[in-house]
């Protein structure tokens, strides 16, 4: 695991009072937390209420981080704790639980379809995402594919990564962001083309 | 080209691989580029696309349902800690307020009761301005010590006080010290207002045991011929005490 100095620049920006730091590691932590939860809970919109409730509990910790461990690390056991607590409740409470998820309101039903992805629309979207991200990962020159895939697959440091490439580190920097340019160029174009929803993706 | 290093460091930075310094800026100009928030969003889909994780989330709103709910939870704190300041505020000028009032009542109540009711009644509204908790005068305490007012020392005063009053001489030392003689209703108020005060979390702890102690003594002495001295006895404890403060 890379030991990420940018995490925990943003982690003493919110310890000083900046909230706003914080959106972006839930913006880049929120897939991974909501993919953690999902092995306890498998309805999905209930990950992503749990994992919401992991997020405002760390939140909430943060003034007692002290960084000895990675930012995630730290998220990871809180996520874990939030989901292992939800799912005794829900033993502990089976009648009222069901009762919630299959309230007939219309409204909580839209919002749960919304966050749904295993919905039709939620299912599409999925596709879609991964199909554009996949292709473009496939048009890739072979030495940014290579250097994408060892860095989001195989989480590897870019020390590591220009060690295997065998390339200096500023090489492996450049041609991640370069591969990033590409398959998010592709996006973009899938997304504002015809959908215009871009910027839901946010 | 600047753009393009920018962005360059927004990716080195997402994978945890730019200096803290360098990260402490781009982290606060993300803060304000919409643009370049978007872009670090959509690193994280890539990336969670790639390790089939759950993207449909992005969609969902759900960072924005984060930062709704750490909002909301803040707002609440602050509003929760003024509700709490203004209650308690209220609650202390209320207190004063009514306290003052009975006060203010029983003097003038008393003072239109008693054998010298003109007297008094003009001398109290000769010292209209004057604060309640002053009206014994050094002069009429003359036996109390100086140092801070026990219990005892409370009662030794108010005992002295009363036997100045009725010396037998039909003019009173002292015009001051109301005069409640005979008067039940006038005894049963000033006990709810030491009540009050000796039971209300705003009293000063010495004031609260003076009080207690003389309402003690109060009813052990519930008989006695001058049922005023203990009232007299509380307005010299709280007149010591707010002298000594």
């Amino acid at each position: 695991m890379v030991a990420d100095a940018s995490d925990l620049s943003l982690v003493r920006r919110v310890q000083r009072g900046e909230r706003g730091a914080y959106d972006l590691l839930v913006l880049k932590y929120q897939h991974k937390v909501v993919k953690l939860v999902m092995r306890y809970l498998r309805n999905p919109a209930d990950a992503e209420d749990v994992a919401q409730e992991a997020f405002v509990k760390a939140y909430r910790a943060l003034p007692q981080f002290r960084g000895d461990s990675a930012f995630y690390t730290w998220l990871y056991r809180i996520a874990i704790n939030t989901a292992k607590n939800a799912l005794a409740a829900r033993e502990r409470n089976p009648v009222s639980y069901e009762f919630d998820l299959s309230g007939n309101d219309e409204s909580s039903d839209m919002v749960s379809r919304l966050k749904d992805p295993e919905t039709p629309e939620g299912l599409a979207l999925t596709e879609e995402i991964r199909d554009t991200v996949n292709h473009a990962i496939s048009e890739l020159p072979e030495d940014l594919r290579t250097a994408i895939v060892l860095r989001e697959l195989e989480g590897m440091s870019y020390e590591e990564i220009a060690a295997s490439m065998d390339c200096p580190v500023g090489t492996v920097r450049s041609r991640i962001f370069r591969a990033r340019e590409a398959i998010d160029r592709r996006l973009r174009e899938v997304f504002d083309g015809g959908l215009g929803r871009t910027e839901e993706l946010v | 080209m600047i753009q393009d290093e920018v962005e360059s460091q927004l990716s080195a930075m997402f994978d945890g691989e730019l200096p803290v310094t360098e990260c402490e800026l781009l982290s606060r100009r993300i803060d304000r580029d919409e643009i370049l928030r978007a872009r670090w969003s959509r690193y994280a889909l890539i990336g969670a696309a790639m390790r089939s994780e759950p993207v449909a989330t992005a969609r969902s709103g759900f960072a924005r349902r984060v930062s709704i709910a750490l909002r909301g939870g803040e707002t609440s704190v602050r509003a929760g800690r003024g509700r709490r300041m203004i209650f308690n505020a209220a609650m202390s000028a209320s207190l004063v307020a009514a306290v003052a009032g009975i006060s203010i009542s029983m003097l003038r109540y008393a003072a239109n009761g008693s054998g010298a009711a003109g007297a008094a009644h003009s001398q109290l509204a000769d010292n209209d301005a004057a604060p309640v908790g002053h009206v014994i005068p050094a002069a009429v305490v003359g036996a109390a010590p100086a140092e801070p007012v026990t219990a005892d020392a409370a009662t030794a005063t108010a005992t002295a006080t009363a036997a100045v009053r009725h010396g037998g001489a039909s003019e009173p030392v002292s015009y001051v010290t109301p005069a409640s003689a005979g008067n039940v209703n006038t005894a049963l108020r000033t006990e709810l207002a030491d009540f009050i005060v000796a039971h209300s979390e705003y009293s000063t702890p010495l004031m609260r045991r003076n009080l207690l102690s003389a309402l003690v003594t109060n009813e052990d002495g519930a008989d006695s011929p001058v049922p005023g001295a203990a009232a007299g006895a509380v307005h010299a404890t709280i007149a010591a005490s707010a002298s000594s403060r």
